[in-house]
């Protein structure tokens, strides 16, 4: 079963299209990471499925309803991110234990375990927290509530790299022992891919790609070696990326659409192959062409 | 099938790997049951559908079979079938690449075969 169903999906801010035609679905317990270059329209999407935002147009479910407005959207679902407003009078602590009033599924004990390991000052008011330990303090929020639908925007936002890799181990340990459908955008790929069964790839308010996460790291081959050999491979095929690298001397990233054959058979021909990071493929898949060395190419011959 | 050479492997072939190295050295016998997927995840910090990929790549192999409800066991051919595919795909593939290597560089069958063989005693030497 889908929880998120997207078609068609348009969102306009006066003439600007943050989301242009999006179509995508989720499945039922599927830990999935959204990525995309900023302004790509992560937030946006986030926001509308939330029902937080209206679709200007486009056919959007969540759990087979419309979201904006609808109760059952919000009774089942929770959005953290880094601009969450707490009432300013209560403590840390006075929150959680509104947390346990509001959510159905909230884990209390877990709550307060987590708040104690991450050394969160328990009579602190939100708003005297420095930003990573507002997100920390966020992101139990968003674990413990348990919702069956759970999105996180950015929500490693300010945390130092040893926070980080304690929230992707919790999310994960989390998910493990009480599955449920968890969004997470991310500017760090790199560091949860592992965790994520499957990345949606957004530029331009646009879906770019969609697939498993070991499909996408084998979505884009880094081919490097002499240019009129390479150009044997290369010809006719969508390159992404082109860098000299010496006299002579070319590397080049494309889509992955060999076969093992045909891989051997460059390596015979002296072509040096090797694969692509997930994260590197979105950055491939996503920037302009030439990259920012093309601003600073001031040759009159391109 | 994954050339090993083309750089990092996918995370699921680690994993069918691991186990395959966990039968090979015995810590695995032959109908014991195998980690399940949410098990594997939480030791390998991974995405339990990555972790099921590993498996399935090992019970489409028959080096696993499955008891409805039960999980995934060890076949009693897993031994041979792991030792004849390494054989036919990780040690062609590296003697594949060894060739290459040695033509690049210009050297002999005849000097490889000398070098291999005296690896082979230095190896055997050791055990």
């Amino acid at each position: 079963m889908d929880v998120i169903k997207c078609e068609d999906v348009t969102k306009t801010y006066r003439r600007r299209k943050a989301l242009d035609q999006v179509s995508f679905s989720i499945g039922e317990n599927k830990l999935v990471g959204l990525v995309g270059r900023n302004g790509a329209g992560k937030t946006t999407l986030m926001k509308v499925l939330a029902g937080m935002l209206r679709e200007s147009s486009g056919r959007v479910e969540v759990f087979s309803r419309r979201p904006f407005n609808d109760l059952t959207v919000s009774a089942n679902s929770i959005f953290i991110d880094d601009e969450m407003n707490f009432p300013p009078t209560m403590t840390l602590v006075e929150l959680l234990q509104e947390g346990r009033r509001f959510y159905q599924n909230w884990d209390h004990e877990l709550a307060m375990k987590l708040f104690e390991y991450f050394n969160l000052p328990s009579k602190a008011r939100h708003q005297d927290l420095s930003k990573g330990m507002q997100s920390t303090f966020n992101m139990i929020i968003g674990l413990c509530a348990r919702c069956p639908l759970t999105i996180f925007d950015e929500p490693t936002t300010g945390m130092d790299s040893v926070v980080r890799q304690d929230f992707y181990r919790a999310l994960l340990k989390d998910y493990l022992a009480h599955p449920r459908t968890i969004l997470v955008s991310t500017h760090y790929l790199n560091e949860m891919e592992e965790i994520l069964e499957e990345v949606v790839l957004l530029d331009k308010g646009q879906l770019v790609l969609q697939m498993p996460i070991d499909e996408l790291n084998e979505f884009t081959i880094r081919l490097s070696g002499k240019k009129d050999v390479l150009e044997r491979w290369i010809q006719g095929k969508e390159v992404l990326l082109t860098k000299e690298t010496g006299h002579d001397d070319q590397s080049v990233i494309l889509k992955n659409s060999f076969s093992a054959e045909e891989r051997q058979e460059m390596k015979r021909s002296g072509v040096h192959v090797s694969s692509v990071s997930a994260s590197d493929a979105c950055i491939y898949a996503t920037s302009p062409k030439g990259g920012v060395d093309h601003v600073f190419d001031r040759s009159e011959d391109k | 099938m994954i050339l090993e050479t083309d750089g990092i492997k996918p995370i699921y072939v680690q994993i069918s790997e691991w186990i395959e190295n966990e039968i090979l050295n015995g810590n695995l016998q032959k109908d014991e049951k195998v980690y399940s997927q949410y098990k594997l995840a939480d030791m390998y910090n991974i995405n339990p559908a990555t972790a099921a990929k590993g498996l399935t790549r090992l019970a489409n192999e028959g080096i696993l079979y499955d008891k409805r409800g039960l999980g995934k066991f060890v076949a009693s051919e897993a031994k041979a079938i792991i030792t004849e595919k390494r054989k036919n795909q990780t040690v062609k593939q590296l003697l594949h690449d060894l060739v290459l290597e040695a033509k690049q560089l210009g050297m002999s069958e005849d000097e490889i075969h000398e070098r291999l063989k005296e690896v082979w005693r230095v190896e055997n030497g050791r055990d």
